[in-house]
């Protein structure tokens, strides 16, 4: 199992106050009061996000510069966003000018300091949204017209926030997971090379190796696993209680990624 | 543990030194002029010595290097080396913010394009040392910034020699920086030293 760390700067930009530090606000490590972006025009968070691939996993850290939003702070601005490798361009849904200043102004700024990088468009304040209102479909048109995807969400209610750094994130991993998916035409083919190859993902994700293994052990038990000549109904069985275990110690998103990975592989295998 | 000596602790025994001996020397009834003048002469050698003793003491004493920051210049922090415990700090955002603090300076301040190249705070100061590709910064609370300024700027230049170029196209993977930490290790056990 390898592992990769990568570094993303990440910039988020919008009008003032469209919500972008709101935003973030619950969903990153903060260290430095939000005062920082009226004083020096930037504040720079964190946003881990883990990446689990059969034989990768990759730890990405996206260090995210909240910049003010005032636009006659154009100096800053582009300092700020220097190195930038992806955007965040967040309006306000109840003023559909801060919707329309995402094309016409903080695009074109973008693209002119950093060029074209992974971007995710974000309308925010959703929860205030009217039946009637426009604004959604012009965003979700604009998004279509650029190609980039857009969300819709609200950081008061927590909606949809979490789907815009794992978005922009897998944007951001294209390269690394082109590499992986490389590396899974080479992916364990029969039934027990991919059991062994589970069990040494398991372990290596677990931790404790020693642990790890009794579990295994047990689980295998359980479900009635041969480990000389296993059946995939049985693998399948011993899947869930492994995902059960790392529910416990890892995430439960990371243990459901898991599963459904481990369950294609041994649905997909031969034997 | 190599020890430290600030330039006001010197003076400050100089002058004792200098006081106990003076007095001594006013004080005591001497049987003559030349044994008085002889001791007199005895107290401005010692306290001569003793000035230039310390002095040079403090001179070869290294400047203790408390973190050293090695970053991309648009704030992208590579390597982190302490000697400190900061279980609180997250050094990823230290190093964002610094590089924030650094653009904000040279966007108010000057028009030309310069570089922040030292942040003072109490007792603290932080070096700065750039090149294209490379930023190095250095907390130190020895106040003897001057003595490591030179040596931050040759383990940069070296940085930059070495990884500069994988660096100026560098993806954000860490495993493709290669090994730093050889050139890291000798700035921190002094090797730029002269």
């Amino acid at each position: 199992m390898e592992l990769k760390e990568i570094l993303k700067k990440v910039v988020l930009l919008g009008d003032g106050g469209v919500g972008k530090t709101s935003l973030i606000a619950r969903y990153v490590v903060n260290k430095f009061d939000d005062k920082y972006i009226a004083t020096i025009g930037t504040k720079v968070s964190k946003k881990d996000i883990q990446v689990v691939r059969p034989d990768l996993i990759i730890n990405l850290k996206l260090m995210i510069w909240d910049i003010l939003g005032q636009k006659e702070y154009s100096k800053i601005r582009t300092s700020s966003m220097s190195g930038a490798q992806g955007l965040i361009l967040v309006g306000d849904l109840s003023r559909p000018e801060t919707v329309r200043s995402l094309e016409d102004f903080w695009l074109k700024e973008v693209k002119l300091s950093v060029g074209n990088i992974p971007t995710v468009i974000v309308g925010n304040k959703v929860d205030l949204l009217k039946k009637e209102s426009m604004e959604a479909a012009t965003l979700e048109a604009m998004g279509e017209r650029l190609g980039y995807p857009t969300l819709l969400c609200s950081a008061k209610t927590g909606r949809n926030v979490e789907e815009i750094f794992s978005t922009l994130g897998e944007m951001l991993l294209e390269g690394v997971v082109s590499t992986a998916k490389t590396r899974k035409e080479k992916a364990p083919q029969t039934l027990a090379e991919v059991v062994d190859f589970i069990v040494q993902d398991f372990c290596a994700q677990y931790g404790d190796l020693e642990k790890a293994m009794l579990i295994v052990q047990h689980q295998f038990e359980e479900a009635g696993v041969d480990i000389r000549k296993p059946s995939k109904d049985a693998v399948l069985r011993a899947l869930d209680g492994l995902a059960k275990a790392e529910e416990l110690t890892l995430t439960k998103s990371v243990a459901r990624v898991n599963l459904e990975e481990r369950q294609r592989m041994v649905i997909l295998s031969k034997g | 543990m190599e020890q430290d000596i600030k330039i006001e602790t010197l003076i400050v025994m100089s002058v004792a030194i200098f006081a106990v001996l003076a007095t001594v020397a006013f004080l005591v009834p001497f049987e003559d002029s030349n044994t008085k003048l002889f001791f007199i002469a005895l107290v401005t050698v010692l306290t001569a010595i003793n000035v230039v003793g310390l002095f040079m003491v403090w001179q070869s004493s290294p400047t203790i290097v408390d973190e050293v920051f090695l970053m991309t210049p648009t704030g992208m922090l590579l390597k982190h080396y302490t000697r400190r415990l900061r279980p609180d700090q997250d050094t990823d955002i230290m190093a964002g913010m610094l590089t924030a603090v650094q653009n904000f300076v040279r966007d108010s301040f000057d028009e030309a394009g310069g570089r922040l190249n030292e942040i003072r705070f109490e007792n603290y100061d932080i070096l700065i040392s750039h090149t294209k590709n490379v930023v190095l910064a250095a907390i130190i609370s020895t106040k003897k910034p001057e003595k490591l300024r030179v040596e931050l700027k040759n383990a940069n230049d070296d940085i930059e020699k070495a990884f500069g170029e994988r660096l100026s196209h560098w993806s954000g993977d860490k495993s493709e920086l290669g090994d730093v930490d050889v050139l890291m290790k000798k700035l921190l056990s002094g090797k730029y030293r002269k």
